[in-house]
């Protein structure tokens, strides 16, 4: 097998996600048998123009993103959208509920108006180029990363979960978040992070995004049998929720 | 351990066949010709079909193509969509491939189509498993009466069997009709869907065993041609195709009401499915 | 086959000294419910339960299990769990459970992974103490059991009188010291509270025979209740998770990385999820949330009584989907009782 040309991106992100990667430990030694790494910032100094697979880790949020982004892609054959922040935007779309101005202004005062300092709403990555892989979460799970790649280097294309958060949950043998008054977002949330909030006690915020067809009747139906309104139950979902299609109503 | 765990063997363990013979039919589907590697007997009726498993990648469903008066080795024909699929069509010759099977009992009514009239309908990929029967058929060409093949394919490019195809359309013993979805300037035969070609074998029909395989969209339609043809449901069988993980009716993921795909078909007589609304 | 009486404290000695020898699960309290949990001590062990949050499905059954392992070009090798162990505490409507996954992995095909852990396992039922708030095992006729179990017990107050069930039960009683044999003062208490249960574990009461449900699902698939009960499903299979009966799976490969050696295992799966009967070629035929949301309850009550040629249901009233489904839509009785109601019994 040809050792594929990996190169990894960080955009607007805690990094976190690419210090997963670095926390692979043994398994890290697997990896950089398997691919070769061309470029990535975090752990080495060279850079590259050409690569099999690209990573990009961190949400879109500066115009000059967008063609780096692009140009990224056009080199290319395969680009994976790494994390929350690149999957779906993040928490880094929060900023979408404000005015851009007032953004800048509430984050640089004085200096808000530095040309450097130029921003826009924020975008996940398949926003702006083709994504052919999604590794979802924030932070992303290791092992997903791992056998999403090793998918990859078979030429197969892997199983990302389908369905919600709830599969992973009741496999492990949870009582429901909602009974003890938490308000959980299982139910609309893609699987594959092994349920680990809610295994833990904590609902689950979102991170990975929502199922392809989530169910808005039933979310409308439950907020009214707890007695919640529609607002409390978007408060519930701003964390990770921003702009992603189904929810937007 | 009880007595029964012992001498049964793993449902799942798959065992070894050998990739003697591929080729490239059309853009997507690839011929493959497998023998298995034990001395364990492959004996199989057509309509059963194979779990093909690739090591690392998985399962997948596969109708056995090639007639079991073929000894020592079967044919399948799989068009590349998932991944096990794809795994195939690089598979080289020479190569292991790991067989489960010959699985399902709904198999075709070879011993009950004696001395009837036969009729398969097909849609594009649906000639695949049918193709064991017809050359079952052909094979054993005094045991039955009038034969007849109507095929149907979406465009010229997918058509396949070139060679198989011309040599039935010669052969006086066999009616075979075929016609394109769509007009080509290079083709010259029929135009239209198969159900088209129904109201040209009334005699073929009359008293016959009918046999279907194609596509979800294709068998409602042609069960309304047959509907006006006046074949009974009781003459009718479906080659249904559904997911299957386990092959074995364990997983549930074939299951048509009542039914399994995977254990009670993949074929099944029409009359059957009365009672299975989500078969059509 | 025996049936004695032994007192609560000879009991819990007996227990622990089965924990010293053999793996042990037990239903223990896990915060305010409970579940089964390998046991430590005795004291754990909490046959007062009402429900336990998962099935004891899934020691035979696990959420994940290796199948096979394989290594590329040289085929592949059965994976088996053979570990002894006792459960304890199965209630009788999780009893009959069982009794139909044993049927169905032994049926047609012979499924060698869930046979060799169901005979690897001693079954300690026992007769429910506390009904749960969802239970409707009076109206499943499932809120006894008469098979299946090696041992089944019942709290008769001060004691339990074990009966057993099988030669493997027979030596479990024999190995309990200060077991006696049932007096019929004992016998007749321990009736008393079967029959009482026969009765009282029903929150939920359907109002028809359920030996009759099969015939009741031959009108009702184009009922409107499937779309109307459907409307607000998460299509989260949580009724597919929790039940005991539900038994489907998926398959999966992985690879170690040398790209050689790895493993095929299977997982739960549900017919509730999107994509279950999804194809390669990307065509579902279940599609819409109203048809899976039918198809599960008619597996229940039809699809697999039938083809087991059982009078007992699919659907045993342990109640779990009850709790475990966020919108209320997966209730059994309900939606049941609502066909008696429109169809009429006929």
């Amino acid at each position: 097998m040809d050792r594929p040309r990996v190169a990894i991106f960080d955009f607007a992100c805690c990094e976190g996600c690419q210090l997963q990667i670095v926390n692979l430990e043994e398994e890290l030694l697997d990896l950089i048998d398997n691919v070769e790494v061309v470029e990535w910032r975090e752990a080495m100094s060279e850079q590259s123009r050409e690569y099999d697979i690209a990573i990009i880790e961190g949400s879109i949020t500066r115009p000059e993103d967008e063609k780096r982004l692009e140009i990224i892609r056009t080199r290319a054959k395969t680009l994976i959208a790494l994390g929350a922040c690149a999957t779906i935007g993040g928490i880094n779309k929060l900023k979408n509920n404000f005015e851009m101005s007032d953004v800048k202004k509430c984050v640089y005062g004085k200096s808000a108006d530095m040309p450097h300092l130029e921003t826009m709403p924020t975008k996940a990555v398949d926003e702006v180029v083709k994504v052919d892989y999604k590794i979802h979460g924030c932070p992303i799970d290791r092992k997903e990363f791992t056998y999403v790649i090793r998918c990859l280097l078979m030429g197969k294309k892997p199983e990302i979960p389908e369905w919600p958060v709830c599969v992973e949950c009741k496999s492990k043998g949870n009582p429901c978040l909602w009974d003890y008054g938490q308000v959980c977002l299982g139910p609309i949330i893609r699987a594959g992070c092994g349920a680990r909030c809610p295994s833990s006690g904590f609902r689950c915020f979102g991170c990975r995004g929502y199922i392809d067809d989530p169910n808005v009747n039933g979310a409308k139906d439950v907020i009214e049998r707890y007695g919640l309104s529609v607002d409390a139950l978007k408060a519930k979902m701003v964390l990770f929720g921003i702009g992603q299609g189904p929810t937007n109503a | 351990m009880c007595e029964r765990c012992a001498v049964e063997k793993d449902i799942y363990l798959p065992r070894l066949a050998t990739l003697e013979k591929k080729r490239l039919m059309n853009p997507t589907e690839m011929y493959l010709r497998l023998s298995i590697d034990d001395n364990e007997p492959f004996d199989f009726i057509p309509g059963q079909f194979v779990e093909v498993s690739i090591a690392g990648v998985g399962e997948a469903p596969i109708t056995i193509s090639s007639s079991p008066t073929q000894k020592g080795y079967f044919e399948l024909v799989i068009r590349r969509t998932g991944n096990v699929t794809n795994a195939v069509h690089r598979m080289r010759i020479g190569d292991k491939i790991g067989i489960r099977g010959p699985l399902g009992k709904g198999t075709y009514p070879v011993e009950e189509a004696k001395g009837k009239n036969v009729v398969f309908i097909c849609g594009g990929i649906g000639l695949v498993p049918q193709r064991s029967f017809i050359n079952y058929v052909l094979d054993n060409r005094a045991d039955y009466k009038e034969l007849a093949v109507l095929l149907g394919t979406k465009c010229l490019s997918q058509r396949f069997f070139h060679s198989e195809l011309d040599v039935w359309s010669h052969r006086n013993d066999i009616r075979f009709m075929e016609t394109i979805d769509q007009t080509d300037d290079c083709w010259l035969g029929n135009v239209g869907v198969v159900t088209t070609l129904i109201p040209k074998i009334e005699k073929e029909l009359e008293s016959a065993l009918v046999f279907i395989c194609g596509p979800p969209v294709m068998y409602k339609f042609v069960l309304m041609a047959l509907q006006e043809a006046e074949v009974p449901k009781e003459r009718i069988f479906l080659n249904l195709e559904r997911k299957m993980k386990c092959g074995v009716g364990k997983c549930g993921h074939c299951q048509i009401n009542n039914y399994y795909a995977c254990i009670d078909g993949p074929v099944f007589r029409y009359s059957d499915l009365r009672i299975a609304p989500e078969a059509i | 086959m025996r049936t004695v009486t032994i007192d609560k404290n000879a009991f819990r000695r007996f227990v622990d000294e089965i924990i010293k020898r053999q793996r042990v699960i037990g239903v223990c309290a896990k915060g305010d419910r409970f579940d089964f949990e390998q046991l430590e001590s005795a004291d754990q062990l909490r046959l007062d339960y009402d429900v336990t949050l998962q099935p004891p499905k899934k020691y035979f059954l696990p959420p994940v299990e290796t199948l096979l392992t394989f290594e590329v070009g040289d085929g592949y090798k059965s994976v088996y769990d053979d570990t002894p162990f006792v459960l304890l505490g199965v209630h009788p409507y999780d009893m009959v459970a069982l009794n139909q996954l044993d049927t169905l992995f032994t049926q047609d095909n012979y499924d060698t992974h869930y046979m060799k852990r169901r005979h690897n396992a001693t079954i300690v039922a026992c007769d429910v103490v506390s009904p749960s708030k969802n239970v409707f095992a009076s109206s499943m006729g499932t809120a006894t059991v008469k098979d299946g179990f090696d041992v089944l017990l019942t709290d008769i107050g001060n004691a339990f009188v074990m009966e057993s069930g099988s030669k493997k039960g027979d030596r479990f009683i024999a190995k309990a010291q200060g077991a006696v044999d049932s007096s019929e003062k004992d016998l007749q208490a321990r009736q008393k509270i079967q029959a009482e249960n026969e009765k009282r574990l029903n929150n939920h009461k359907l109002k028809c025979e359920a030996s009759y449900l099969p015939k009741l699902l031959e009108r009702a698939y184009d009922h409107p209740v499937w779309e109307e009960k459907a409307k607000t499903c998460f299509s989260c299979g949580s009724c597919n998770l929790v039940c005991p009966t539900c038994y489907c799976f998926n398959v999966q490969d992985d690879v170690n990385w040398d790209f050689i050696s790895g493993k095929r295992q299977r997982a739960w799966d549900g017919c509730l999820l999107d994509g279950f009967t999804k194809v390669a070629g990307e065509h579902e035929f279940r599609k819409k949330r109203a048809d899976r949301f039918r198809h599960r309850l008619y597996r229940k009550c039809k699809y697999v009584p039938e083809k087991i040629s059982s009078q007992i249901m699919s659907c045993v009233g342990c109640g779990r989907c009850v709790g475990a489904c966020l919108p209320d839509i997966a209730n059994p009785v309900k939606v049941y009782n609502r066909l008696v109601d429109d169809l009429g019994i006929k």
